[in-house]
C-alpha cells in the first residue's frame, strides 16, 4: 500500500486529498483523463466516464498510461475490475473509423470485423450504411457522416473521423500582435485543434477564448462562422476579433434578432438560429450562405439543442468548441463529442488558478425571518406562487436596501427576478434598473458607465445580466431567482466573484427567506458553490440591519 | 470370476497395501468391514466402484476401459498390447486402487466392473461367435469400407431397415462376419474387427499427461494488492447488502429463494451485476448472517452482528472457509436458460461443485504468480477428474475466487494461499488498510471518511448522513433528511454536532451547523399519538375536578390541553365509569356532532351469517356430467374385475408380469393398499424397475407405478 494523494473509490469516482504533497502532481496527471466533479476545501472529486476515457485516447493517451496513474498514486489497493473495465473501455475509441474512399465517398473501416459486424447490426446504423467493399470496409450514406458517429457513441463504440474537411472560402486572416502578444497555452490550444481536424478546447473563464478562436481562424484562413449565446456576447467578439485581427469593420457581419450581415466572418446568436417561423427554423440558410472554412461554437456546454442537429449535417467543415466545463447539465456531453469532436487541449491547472478562477470568493447567505403576517400568507399561498411570494417579501427588500447602502463605497450589483420586486428596488435605492425591456444601446451605455465607476450600484434582472463582464463588480445582492442551471450559475458567479486588480476579494450575498421553498433552493447553491470551493457562511439578517444603525 | 478369489486376493495383499487401497477409497471402510469376503464385496459393489472411477484421472480411465476390453483373465502384455508401455505403471496404480486383482501372474477386474464400463467399452462391439477370416478384406467393396469406417471408432452399431434384406454393402459385410446382426434392425460390428481395423490398438491416441498449465506472468507483490482490494471490496459488499436489506427486506418468493426484482435492486445498491449480488446473497446465506424468516422476509441475523465484531481477517476467513465447501452453485443463478433457479432457494445444490474448486484453486497454488488462461486449466481439470468435469464449475470458480480475494489480477494471492495451507496467520489484517477514527466535513455538506472507518464510527455516521460514495473511503452527504433520521434515532443537535466536532479533523462548517440547529428546531414541533377516547369540556374547572378524582383513576386520563383529556381505554368503557362516578358525559363523533345515547346495541363485525346446510340441491350441469363420467369408468372396471383375483407368489407375480409387459396384454392385479386391503386393478403394464411396476391404470387412464411388493395377485383380464 503506498500513501498516495488518490483513493479510487469502486463507483469510478477518484478522491483527491488536496493536502496531501503529491496532490499537485496528481492532479495535472488525472487531469487529462478525468472530469473534475467538484473542488470543495479537502477533497476533491473526479469521475471516470467513458467519455473523458475516449478523449484521453483522441489525446493520445493509452490505456497503460491511465491504469498506471492510478496505481501510482492511489492510497488502497486499487480494484482490478475497475482497471479492466478502463482498459477494455479506452481500446473501443478508434476501432472504427471514419474516412474518404477515393471512389466510394464515405467508408467506415474497422481493422476487427467482429466489431463491424456488431455496430452493423445496430438498428439505427444499418439504415445508414450501405454496401460492404470488403470484410474491413463498408460504405457511409453521404450525409450521414454525423448521424453515424452519434449512433456509434451510443452503441459505445465511437469512431475516428478521418474523413477530412473541405478548406472553404478562403479569406487572408491574421493575428496582429501589437502591444499584445498570443499566450502560449493559447497557441497551443490553437494548433492542438487544428492537427486534431475538429474539437473541443476548454479554457476556464477569462483565460482568453477569443484569442484561440482568432488564432485557429488564422490557422484556417478561411471564411468563419461564430456561434455565440448572445447579442452582448457577439459585440464582444467583434471588438475582440478587430483588435487581434487582421480583420476590418466591413469584414464582420452579425447575425442576430436586430441585424442580418453576412460577411467573410460572420458572428451569430444561437438564439436567432433556433427562431422557428411556423415552425420552420428561419435563419439555418446561414450554413450555406458562404463556403465556411471555419464554424466556432461559443460556450459548447450551453448550445441549444437544435443546432447540434445542423451540426450533424456539416460535418465536412472544420469545427472548434470553446467552453469551460465539458459538463452539461442536459447531458449530451455524448453529442459534443460526436459531432464537434473530442477534446482537444485544455489549459494546465496552474494557469487556471493564475486566472484566479479558484480564487476565494467569499459568499454570504443572509437570512431572513419572515414577519408573522408574511409566514402566515405563505403558508396558505397556493404551491405554485409560493416562492414568488417569499422571495418578493418585504423583510427581504429591506434587507437587501440595508446591504447595498452599508456597501455605499464598493461597485454594488443587485440581481433579481421578479420586476415589480427590481422597480422598487431601484426605485428605493435611487439606482438605475436593467432589464429585459431595456434597450442594448442604453444597457451598453449603462454598463460602461458602471465600468469606469461613474455609476456605483445597478439593478439588474436576470435577463438583463446574461453573459455580462463586470470585472469591476465587487459585491453582488441576490434577491430572488434561482440562476437557472447550475452551470450557468457557476458563469455568472465566475464572472462577478473575479478578483479584483486591487486583491480585494468580491462577495456574494443571497438573501432567504428562512423556513421556505428558498430556503431549499439557497441549500442547493450552498451545495454548490461549496462544491465549487467558494468559502459559504450564513447570517442572520438582524446582523445585517443592527449592524447598519451603528 | 466370482468374487472369492477377489477375496481371496485381497487377502494376500501385504497390510500396508491394504492401508493403501483404503486411504484411495475411503468408503470400503465405513463401517469397517467384518472380513475380505465383505471388503470384496464392498469394492464390487456399483456405488464404490463408481466412487474409484470418478477420482481417476483420464489415463487411468484409459487403461481401466481397455481392461475391459480383454478377457478374464490378462497378461500384462496382453493390456500393453493394445494400448501402450505406459499402461504398465498404470496397471500397478489400478491394482492398488482394487480395480484389477491378481490371478496367478494374470490379472482379473471385479465382475461388476464391466457392468459399471458398459457392453462397449471404449466403442468396440462384442465378441463374435464365429473365428472371422481377416482375408476377405482385401476384396472389401467400396461401399462396405464406408460402413466399416463409420463403425470403427464406434458407437459400433448402426441401423438399417431389415436384417433380412439388408443393401448390397452391409449384406457383404454380414456374410463374411465382419458385421453382426444384433436384432432385425440393428447390426453390430464386432470387436475382433475393431480391434484389427483400430491396427490392435483400442486409442487412436493416449493421453497419458495433463496439458500444461498456460497464464500470463504477474508479480506477487501486485497479485496481492489486487486480492487485498478484492477481500475489502467483498467484505464491504456483504456489509452493505445486510445493511440494504435490514432496511428494506426483499420477501422470499413463494418457492424460496429471492426474487429478481430483489436482486436486480440489491445488485444496482451495490453497484455490481446481478451474478455477482447473488453470490454475494449466497455467501452471507452460507454464513447464517442472512435467514429467510419466518414471515418470508429476508433479514440479516444476530450471527451478522457478531460476524460484523470480529477482525475483518476472520471475517473472510469464515466466509471463504464456507465457499470452498459448499454444494450451493451460485454460478447457476446468472444462467439465461435455467430461469426459476433463485439465489437462497432451494435448487442450487449440485454435487461435484467442491471438488472443481478444490483442484482449481490446488492448480492455482501449485502455479504461483499466474493468471490462468480458463482453457487450459479447464483441459488439464479434464484431464484430471473426466468424470466429474464441468467447464462451468471451473469458469465460476475462478470469477468467484477472484470477487472473494482468494485471487488478484487472477492469479492465487498469498492470503489464499495461506488459507489452504492453513495458516493461522492469512496476513490479510496487516495487508488491509488500517481502520481511521475520523472524517473531513467539507463546506458542501459531506464529510469523507478517508480510509475504513472503525465499525463504531460508520454505523453513527450512518444514522446522521447518507453513503454518496463507497470504495477505499466513504464519501457522506448530510442533508435534511439524513439529520432528521438521526433525530428520529433519539439523537439531539447537540449530540450530533459534538460527534461531529470530536471526529472530524477539519472544523465544521458553519452552513453545516446551521442545517442541524434548524432541522433540530423543527423536529419533534408536531407529536403524533393514539389513543381510545378523549373527553373535552369547556369547563375547565370541571376538567380538572376529573382529572383529580379518585374514582375514575382506572381511566388513566391525561391531560392534552386544559380542555381536554384523554385515555386508552374504549369510548364506552369511559362513558359507563363516568356516569358510575355520577358525572353526566354525552358521546359524540368524530366531527363533534353528539349521539344520543344508543338503545339498540349494534355489532362491530362484519355480517356473516353461518352456511346452510341444505339436504338436497339440484347438481349443476357440469357436476352432473362428470359424475356420469366417472361412473362410467367405474363400470367398465368392475365388468374386468373376476370375483378375486388369485393369490401368486412374488416370483410368479415377477414372471407373470414380464410375461404380460412382452405380451402387451391387459391383466387384473390385486393390490394393497396401505392399510392392507386389497383391491383389484385393471391395468396395461408397460415396465418394471427398482421394485415398481409401471402401468396404465383403466379406472384413471393415468401411469400410476405399483409397488411390486403389495401387489398380492396377477391373473389375465378377462
Amino acid at each position: 500500500m503506498t500513501d498516495g494523494p488518490l483513493i479510487v473509490q469502486s463507483d469510478k469516482t477518484l478522491l483527491l486529498d488536496i493536502d496531501h504533497p503529491l496532490s499537485d502532481e496528481c492532479r495535472r496527471a488525472i487531469a487529462s483523463f478525468a472530469e473534475l466533479e467538484k473542488s470543495p476545501e479537502h477533497i476533491h472529486t473526479y469521475r471516470l466516464t467513458p467519455l473523458g476515457l475516449w478523449n484521453a485516447r483522441a489525446a493520445g493517451h493509452d490505456a497503460e498510461q491511465v491504469v498506471d496513474i492510478l496505481l501510482k498514486y492511489s492510497r488502497f489497493a486499487v480494484p482490478h475490475a475497475l482497471l479492466v473495465d478502463v482498459a477494455e473501455t479506452m481500446s473501443r475509441y478508434g476501432r472504427l473509423r471514419l474516412e474518404a474512399h477515393p471512389v466510394h465517398g464515405l467508408v467506415l473501416v474497422s481493422h476487427d470485423p467482429a466489431v463491424l459486424k456488431e455496430v452493423t447490426r445496430g438498428k439505427k446504423v444499418a439504415p445508414m450504411l450501405g454496401l460492404q467493399l470488403d470484410a474491413e470496409t463498408i460504405v457511409v450514406h453521404p450525409g450521414q457522416r454525423g448521424f453515424l458517429k452519434q449512433a456509434l457513441l451510443k452503441l459505445g463504440w465511437p469512431a475516428e473521423d478521418f474523413a477530412g474537411y473541405v478548406d472553404g472560402e478562403h479569406h487572408e486572416i491574421d493575428l496582429v500582435q501589437d502591444g499584445w502578444s498570443i499566450r502560449k497555452y493559447q497557441e497551443l490550444a490553437a494548433e492542438g485543434f487544428w492537427h486534431g481536424g475538429s474539437g473541443v478546447v476548454v479554457l476556464p473563464c477569462g483565460a482568453g477564448k477569443t484569442i484561440v478562436g482568432a488564432a485557429a481562424m488564422a490557422h484556417a484562413k478561411a471564411t468563419t462562422l461564430i456561434l455565440v449565446t448572445n447579442t452582448v456576447a457577439a459585440r464582444q467578439w467583434r471588438d475582440e476579433l478587430l483588435k487581434r485581427t487582421t480583420l476590418n469593420e466591413d469584414e464582420i457581419g452579425e447575425y442576430s434578432g436586430a441585424k442580418k450581415e453576412i460577411r467573410p466572418v460572420t458572428i451569430a446568436t444561437y438564439q436567432v438560429m433556433t427562431t422557428r417561423k411556423q415552425g420552420v427554423y428561419a435563419h439555418l440558410d446561414l450554413f450555406d450562405a458562404i463556403d465556411w472554412g471555419l464554424i466556432i461554437y461559443d460556450e459548447v456546454h450551453l448550445l441549444p439543442a437544435p443546432i447540434f442537429r445542423f451540426t450533424a449535417d456539416i460535418q465536412s467543415r472544420r469545427r472548434l468548441g470553446l467552453t469551460a466545463t465539458l459538463v452539461r447539465e442536459d447531458g449530451m456531453e455524448g453529442e459534443v463529442f460526436s459531432l464537434i469532436g473530442p477534446k482537444r487541449y485544455d489549459v494546465p491547472w496552474k494557469e487556471i488558478e493564475s486566472q484566479g478562477y479558484i480564487a476565494p470568493a467569499d459568499c454570504v447567505e443572509v437570512r431572513v425571518n419572515l414577519t408573522e403576517a408574511e409566514r402566515m400568507h405563505y403558508a396558505t399561498a397556493e404551491p405554485e406562487d409560493r416562492y414568488r411570494f417569499c422571495a418578493t417579501t418585504e423583510t427581504k427588500r429591506k434587507v437587501a436596501v440595508a446591504l447595498a447602502k452599508q456597501h455605499a463605497n464598493d461597485q454594488v450589483l443587485v440581481i433579481g427576478q421578479y420586476i415589480d420586486q427590481l422597480d422598487a428596488l431601484s426605485a428605493e435605492l435611487g439606482v438605475p434598473l436593467i432589464k429585459g425591456e431595456t434597450p442594448i444601446k442604453e444597457r451598453e451605455r449603462l454598463f460602461a458607465a458602471y465600468r469606469s465607476g461613474e455609476i456605483k450600484c445597478l439593478v439588474v434582472s436576470k435577463v438583463a445580466n446574461f453573459s455580462i463582464d463586470l470585472p469591476e463588480a465587487t459585491i453582488a445582492i441576490q434577491v430572488s431567482g434561482t440562476f437557472g442551471s447550475r452551470q450557468e450559475e457557476a458563469q455568472r458567479l465566475g464572472r462577478i466573484l473575479r478578483p479584483k486588480a486591487d486583491g480585494r476579494t468580491a462577495r456574494f450575498y443571497s438573501i432567504v427567506a428562512r423556513d421556505t421553498v428558498d430556503q431549499d433552493f439557497a441549500q442547493n447553491r450552498q451545495r454548490f458553490l461549496a462544491e465549487q470551493g467558494y468559502a459559504y457562511r450564513i447570517i442572520d439578517a438582524e446582523d445585517v440591519l443592527t449592524q447598519n444603525k451603528d | 470370476m466370482s468374487a472369492n478369489s477377489f477375496a481371496d486376493e485381497l487377502r494376500g495383499r501385504a497390510d500396508e497395501v491394504i492401508a493403501a487401497l483404503f486411504s484411495a477409497r475411503p468408503d470400503l471402510l465405513t463401517p469397517v468391514p467384518s472380513d475380505f469376503s465383505a471388503l470384496a464385496a464392498r469394492a464390487n459393489s456399483t456405488p464404490s466402484l463408481m466412487r474409484i472411477m470418478e477420482s481417476l484421472n483420464k489415463h487411468q480411465l484409459e487403461i481401466i476401459t481397455a481392461v475391459a476390453t480383454l478377457g478374464e483373465p490378462f497378461a500384462k502384455s496382453e493390456l500393453v498390447a493394445v494400448t501402450d508401455t505406459s499402461a504398465g505403471a498404470e496397471l500397478e496404480t489400478l491394482w492398488e486402487f482394487g480395480l484389477v486383482y491378481k490371478d496367478g501372474t494374470k490379472f482379473r477386474a471385479p465382475s461388476n466392473l464391466r457392468n459399471l464400463l458398459g457392453d462397449e467399452p471404449a466403442g468396440l462391439g462384442p465378441v463374435s461367435p464365429k473365428k472371422i477370416d481377416f482375408k476377405a478384406l482385401k476384396d472389401l467393396p467400396k461401399d462396405s469400407a464406408l460402413v466399416l469406417e463409420r463403425l470403427i471408432w464406434g458407437p459400433p452399431r448402426g441401423q438399417v431397415t431389415s436384417v433380412k434384406a439388408p443393401g448390397k454393402a452391409i449384406s457383404w459385410l454380414l456374410e463374411h462376419d465382419y458385421l453382426l446382426a444384433m436384432d432385425s434392425h440393428t447390426v453390430v460390428l464386432p470387436r475382433e474387427v475393431g480391434m484389427h481395423l483400430r491396427g490392435g490398438k483400442i486409442y487412436k491416441e493416449l493421453t497419458p499427461k495433463a496439458p500444461t498449465f498456460v497464464g500470463v506472468a504477474r508479480k506477487q507483490k501486485d497479485v496481492d494488492r489486487a486480492a487485498i482490494a478484492n477481500i475489502s471490496t467483498f467484505l464491504r459488499w456483504c456489509e452493505e447488502l445486510a445493511h440494504n436489506w435490514s432496511d428494506e427486506p426483499p420477501l422470499a418468493l413463494r418457492s424460496g429463494g429471492l426474487g429478481v426484482r430483489d436482486l436486480k435492486r440489491t445488485a444496482e445498491h451495490l453497484g455490481i451485476d446481478e451474478v455477482c449480488a447473488g453470490f454475494v446473497a449466497e455467501v452471507l446465506y452460507l454464513g447464517g448472517l442472512i435467514v429467510i424468516d419466518t414471515d418470508d422476509q429476508i433479514l440479516p441475523t444476530n450471527s451478522f452482528d457478531i460476524w460484523m465484531t470480529r477482525s475483518l481477517e476472520e471475517r473472510w476467513e469464515t466466509l471463504i472457509g464456507l465457499w470452498l465447501e459448499t454444494s450451493r452453485v451460485a454460478g447457476l443463478i446468472g444462467k439465461s436458460d435455467l430461469k426459476n433457479v433463485a439465489p437462497l432457494g432451494p435448487e442450487l445444490d449440485r454435487t461435484g461443485i467442491a471438488s472443481m474448486r478444490r483442484v482449481s484453486l490446488s492448480l492455482l497454488s501449485q502455479n504461483q504468480e499466474k493468471d490462468p488462461d480458463l482453457q487450459t486449466l479447464q483441459e488439464i481439470i479434464r484431464w484430471k477428474a473426466p468424470q466429474r468435469f464441468s467447464a462451468e464449475y471451473i469458469e465460476w470458480t475462478l470469477r468467484e475466487a477472484e470477487w472473494l480475494g482468494i485471487t488478484g489480477q487472477g492469479a492465487i494471492s498469498s492470503f489464499g494461499i495461506a488459507f489452504l495451507n492453513g495458516t493461522e496467520d492469512l496476513g490479510v489484517e496487516n495487508a488491509l488498510p488500517k481502520p481511521v477514527d475520523h472524517i473531513l466535513i467539507q463546506a458542501d455538506n459531506s464529510a469523507i471518511a478517508p480510509g475504513p472507518l472503525t465499525l463504531e464510527l460508520s454505523n453513527e455516521l450512518g444514522t446522521i448522513a447518507d453513503i454518496e460514495s463507497r470504495g477505499g473511503a466513504t464519501v457522506y452527504r448530510f442533508s435534511e433528511g439524513s439529520i432528521r433520521r438521526g433525530l428520529d434515532h433519539g439523537k439531539t443537535g447537540d449530540q450530533i454536532k459534538d460527534f461531529l466536532k470530536r471526529t472530524s479533523k477539519t472544523p465544521v462548517p458553519q452552513p453545516l451547523e446551521y442545517l442541524i440547529n434548524d432541522v433540530a428546531k423543527r423536529h419533534g414541533r408536531l407529536r403524533v399519538g393514539s389513543s381510545h377516547s378523549y373527553i373535552r369540556c369547556e369547563d375547565e374547572g370541571l376538567v380538572a375536578q376529573i382529572l383529580h378524582d379518585r374514582k375514575i383513576e382506572s381511566l388513566r386520563l391525561r391531560k392534552l390541553a386544559p380542555q381536554v383529556l384523554i385515555s386508552d381505554l374504549d369510548v364506552n368503557e369511559v362513558i359507563a365509569t363516568l356516569r358510575e362516578a355520577s358525572y353526566l358525559p354525552a358521546i359524540e363523533n368524530a366531527g363533534g356532532i353528539l349521539i344520543s345515547a344508543p338503545a339498540i346495541r349494534r355489532a362491530k363485525a362484519r355480517p356473516r351469517p353461518p352456511r346452510v346446510l341444505s339436504e338436497t340441491q339440484t347438481p349443476s350441469a357440469v357436476i352432473a356430467t362428470s359424475a356420469v363420467r366417472a361412473l362410467r369408468a367405474g363400470e367398465k372396471a368392475s365388468s374386468h374385475k373376476p370375483r378375486e383375483v388369485p393369490r401368486t407368489t412374488a416370483n410368479e407375480t415377477l414372471d407373470l408380469l414380464h410375461q404380460y409387459i412382452e405380451e402387451e396384454a391387459s391383466l387384473t392385479i390385486g393390490y394393497a393398499d396401505t392399510n392392507g386391503g386389497v383391491s383389484n386393478r385393471l391395468i396395461d403394464p408397460i415396465s418394471i424397475s427398482l421394485g415398481t411396476l409401471t402401468a396404465r391404470d383403466h379406472a384413471t387412464g393415468e401411469i400410476a407405478s405399483f409397488r411390486i411388493p403389495r401387489i398380492t395377485g396377477v391373473s389375465p383380464a378377462k
